[in-house]
């Protein structure tokens, strides 16, 4: 069934209003969630407990960025996977990057490094 | 009541005339912030290798950084995020006023985030002797943070070009989708920075 056009148009313009407002709302939500990420790191917890809650609070400000203020929430699904395929690239290879670096024979040479080389060929 | 009628309003998200039902020009916008987001990952995540294992001589970053500087651009950069959205807003309402408004303060903050960018290089190099050879840390950050700063920059020039049009009359309702693509750029750049500020910034603080 087909809505009337006032109808139509009047529910366009309460979501164009109602947009305005969640937008405000977002971004004084966003400048919490920073102060909160600012508290964390004074927090005298264990670090893996506070680099869990940053990378939390990040990814949160992050979603609603891209859901909200980059429309994904209202565009058609392709673009959020078109989106999220750079997303899992760009993540996947961090993810490999930071774990072949961490290998010890990929870490960076200390001063010391060739006298232990040296040991090791002998 | 015909569906010719309802037609009338400007479906700003979905066009019919493209297999996708996307206009091109945002699809494209998708496809490159996409392609950005490996650009960027790369160069965070060498610098996270080389804070993860830091070669000999390497200058304590937490000496060196202002967690208070850093988040009063973060700050500055959400604001211009929410201006960029409302500017958004304004052109698919047709409000070319409104629109002019946001477009201005949001290269306002771009402008203000610049210069402390700017001033914050500046202290780096001259004040705590940082520079982008002297140390691997200078080379990983400011290579992050520069790349990040000339997407700001291009930012910055790309929304200055659509104040103008705005002006000229080159911009009405019917380009909503050149201001969508134009937010879509600017919001990636401000979610660059939020995992900049987490990664580079916050982690050095624990």
């Amino acid at each position: 069934m087909i809505a009337p056009a006032s109808t139509a148009h009047a529910s366009g313009h309460e979501l164009e209003q109602s947009k305005f407002w969640i937008f405000v709302q977002l971004a004084m939500l966003l400048a919490v969630i920073t102060g909160l990420e600012l508290v964390t790191v004074y927090l005298p917890f264990m670090k893996w407990i506070l680099v869990a809650a940053l990378v939390i609070l990040s990814t949160v400000k992050f979603m609603f960025v891209i859901f909200y203020f980059m429309h994904l929430r209202w565009d058609k699904a392709f673009c959020t996977i078109l989106f999220f395929i750079g997303l899992v690239l760009a993540g996947g290879t961090m993810w490999a990057l930071l774990k072949l670096f961490s290998v010890a024979d990929s870490k960076p040479l200390t001063l010391d490094a060739p006298a232990a080389i040296v040991r090791t060929v002998a | 009541m015909s569906s010719t009628a309802a037609a009338g309003a400007i479906d700003h998200h979905h066009d019919s005339t493209t297999v996708t039902g996307i206009p091109n020009k945002k699809l494209l916008m998708w496809a490159f912030l996409a392609s950005d987001c490996m650009f960027f990952g790369c160069l965070i995540s060498t610098h996270l290798i080389y804070r993860l294992h830091p070669p000999p001589g390497t200058p304590n970053a937490r000496d060196v950084f202002s967690i208070e500087l850093t988040s009063f651009s973060t700050f500055i950069l959400l604001m211009s995020s929410l201006m960029m959205a409302l500017a958004v807003n304004s052109i698919q309402k047709g409000n070319l006023k409104s629109l002019r408004w946001s477009l201005l303060t949001t290269i306002f903050f771009g402008l203000i985030f610049l210069g402390c960018q700017v001033y914050e290089f500046r202290n780096f190099v001259f004040e705590k002797h940082l520079t982008i050879t002297n140390s691997i840390l200078g080379t990983t950050f400011f290579t992050l943070t520069g790349t990040h700063g000339l997407h700001v920059l291009i930012g910055v020039i790309w929304l200055t070009a659509m104040l103008i049009y705005s002006f000229t009359g080159r911009l009405t309702e019917k380009d909503a989708i050149d201001v969508e693509s134009m937010g879509l750029y600017w919001h990636f750049v401000d979610i660059v920075w939020i995992v900049i500020f987490t990664a580079v910034y916050l982690l050095e603080y624990l």
